[in-house]
């Protein structure tokens, strides 16, 4: 069978070289006060069926909306709950890329969906199912500051509350695969069973909908095996970051699946098509053809556009050499 | 220890210490801004765009000469994006396509596709331009090696030590030559050093490649957000000097100094950069005298905690004038 292909999240924003930057300029436009926020949608939507267009054409199976729609992962949900606001910008892991530091200043709670009508959006322009893509409580509160609840598990499982009501919705709104990033986890074994506790919250509101637990830009090993006590259906991790990973793949219980991130999000340079139909051999020989999702390392937005397209098209090549 | 020949430099600065300078960048004025739109769309040429950029640079160097600034800045009126300005001018890289930084702002990262080597100086030129406007020292400007590797795309080189490395090289040479044109003050900015710790042998294996064989007063500046965990490694760093921001953080780091003696020569960081509001003199004063607990004045030079170039230009002179006058007040008391 074919292995499956798909992608971590953001996709790079910026057009192809030479072509007009339309989010960047209404974006502009709106600070001046030449365009509207609904302007500002309407250039956003066109995004996102060129980002969705383009997965699919380079032949990715499980698609996002590349996060055209969002500065980080945290601020629209940080804006959209009560108890937040946000802050100033830190820099995001150790990237050249920075993030608004949310700020909890209040009692969390439930004010509606943050991600549901982009999810819906996405799923009406996609042939392909598309995945939803939410940040994972750990992380959350981890990058966050807490003014109010006190005490670290207090803020990561009332975090955990909302975003267990944003995963139900989710699915509500026809989402069959949801993912929860966790990038901060793998520095904190010390939050392991707080995270099984706070992604159970989450997980358990949900029918029928395949769950990821997403973690990049390090390797996982200091969570050890441990981690696949998180209840989801498939735990993601990045090879590239962490090719450490690959003592932990070798013990993927055999009913969960691997969503291995093989290819550099974070680097120009294209990786040789044999030396990937190698990897995924490797990797499918490890956890089984049927458990195994190939991507990119992390989200592709720190790339160029045409970069990140290339790193599509050959992931996707090569997972198509593999497999019946 | 400071090497004997290290202190010819500041020896040449008058008074007992606490002196006056920049970190880097100054804001740019509107009509710079719109020169190099311009110049992006090919409606001027790079000969009119220089004689602005001279004429900016003339304007900032006369203000730290209104207010006697010890040691004064180019405040890179001709430079954009720290790394590309070297990056575009060195063999090896090619300019990459548009990635995002945060929000709404794009810029072109560089990708190392070849090995990286120096046709020529980048920075001499611009350094005798500014030197020749005034009487003090002004300071060689250059972007670590460390941070370029950091803040590009690496398609050449089998590991990031290794573009590190050649990189430290090309920087090296060009501080050699800032040097022969007669600079005695040269800053090697490293604000990539801060992103991981684990590194922090790397920047200082670069940073030495580079420091070596100057006999020039060598600065480096780290915005650091996790300082404590730096500290005090970070004084292995082989420069003579490190500017650090103390008003951003309140002066939280002197705690670290009572521990572990600050060492080597420090630019006080004593305004904020990223924020609208003016230190008040009083304020600074304060700052200086607490910090004075730590660092002997020989040892002190006060400045913005950054680069200014994201204030306006009244921000930035208000800033500036509110250090000096706060530096005059503590001279006296000295």
């Amino acid at each position: 069978m074919p292995i499956e292909t798909t992608v971590v999240g953001s996709y790079p924003k910026p057009p192809d070289e030479g072509q007009p930057f339309t989010v960047r300029k209404t974006l502009h436009a709106l600070e001046r006060g030449d365009a509207t926020a609904a302007d500002v949608a309407s250039a956003q939507d066109e995004l996102v069926r060129a980002v969705i267009a383009e997965q699919e054409e380079a032949g990715i199976d499980l698609v996002t909306d590349g996060h055209a729609r969002w500065d980080d992962i945290l601020t629209p949900f940080a804006r959209r709950m009560a108890g937040f606001e946000i802050g100033g910008l830190l820099r995001w892991f150790d990237n050249n890329v920075y993030y608004r530091r949310p700020i909890c200043t209040g009692e969390i709670e439930w004010r509606g969906p943050a991600s549901v009508d982009a999810f819906k959006f996405a799923a009406s322009v996609a042939s392909k199912p598309v995945k939803a893509v939410i940040p994972g409580p750990v992380t959350f509160a981890r990058l966050s500051v807490d003014e109010h609840y006190g005490r670290h598990e207090d803020l990561v499982l009332a975090i955990a509350r909302v975003l267990a009501q944003e995963a139900f919705e989710l699915e509500a709104a026809g989402a069959r695969v949801i993912q929860i990033d966790e990038p901060a986890l793998v520095d904190a074994p010390e939050d392991l069973e707080l995270a099984k506790d706070a992604i159970y919250l989450i997980t358990d509101q949900l029918e029928s909908t395949e769950t990821t637990l997403a973690t990049y830009f390090d390797d996982a090993k200091r969570l050890g095996p441990q981690i696949f006590d998180i209840r989801v259906d498939c735990f993601g991790f990045d090879l590239i970051a962490g090719p450490e990973n690959m003592q932990l793949i070798r013990e993927l219980p055999s009913e969960k699946k691997l969503q291995a991130g093989i290819v550099d999000a974070r680097n120009t340079k294209l990786e040789d098509e044999d030396g990937l139909v190698r990897e995924i051999e490797e990797l499918a020989g490890i956890v089984g053809e049927s458990c195994l999702r190939v991507s990119p390392s992390a989200g592709l937005e720190f790339l160029p556009r045409e970069k990140a397209r290339a790193k599509l098209q050959r992931l996707a090549a090569a997972a198509r050499r593999v497999g019946g | 220890m400071i090497a004997e020949n290290r202190l010819e430099g500041v020896a040449k600065l008058p008074g007992p210490g606490l002196w006056t300078t920049s970190v880097g960048s100054f804001p740019k004025p509107d009509y710079i801004t719109k020169a190099r739109a311009r110049f992006a769309r090919k409606e001027i040429d790079r000969e009119v765009l220089r004689e602005l950029e001279r004429k900016a640079t003339r304007e900032w160097i006369e203000f730290q000469d209104s207010i006697d600034t010890d040691l004064v800045v180019d405040g890179e009126q001709y430079r954009g994006d720290m790394v590309a300005f070297f990056a575009e001018e060195l063999p090896g890289f090619e300019i990459g396509g548009l990635v995002r930084s945060y929000g709404n702002r794009y810029y072109r990262k560089p990708i190392a596709t070849g090995p990286i080597r120096r046709d020529a100086p980048l920075t001499v030129d611009w350094w005798e331009y500014a030197q020749s406007l005034t009487k003090k020292p002004v300071k060689g400007m250059l972007t670590g090696p460390y941070t370029i590797c950091d803040w590009s795309f690496n398609e050449h080189y089998p590991s990031r030590r290794d573009f590190v490395l050649d990189l430290a090289k090309v920087i090296r040479d060009e501080a050699l030559d800032l040097e022969r044109a007669g600079a005695r003050y040269i800053q090697i900015d490293e604000p990539a050093a801060s992103t991981r710790m684990d590194e922090l042998d790397l920047v200082i294996e670069a940073m030495a490649i580079v420091t070596e064989p100057l006999t020039a007063h060598t600065i480096t500046h780290i915005c650091y957000g996790d300082f404590h965990n730096a500290y005090p490694k970070m004084l292995d760093i082989p420069v003579d000097q490190i500017d650090l921001e103390f008003a951003n953080s309140e002066y939280s780091l002197l705690e670290d100094f009572s521990d572990h003696p600050f060492s080597k020569y420090i630019g006080l960081g004593v305004t904020d950069v990223h924020s609208h509001e003016l230190e008040p003199v009083d304020e600074i004063v304060e700052g200086i005298r607490r910090s004075l607990k730590h660092i002997p004045p020989e040892r002190m030079f006060v400045d913005p905690d950054c680069g200014l170039k994201t204030r306006t230009v009244d921000e930035a002179k208000a800033q500036l004038a509110n250090i000096k006058k706060a530096v005059d007040v503590v001279r006296a008391e000295l």
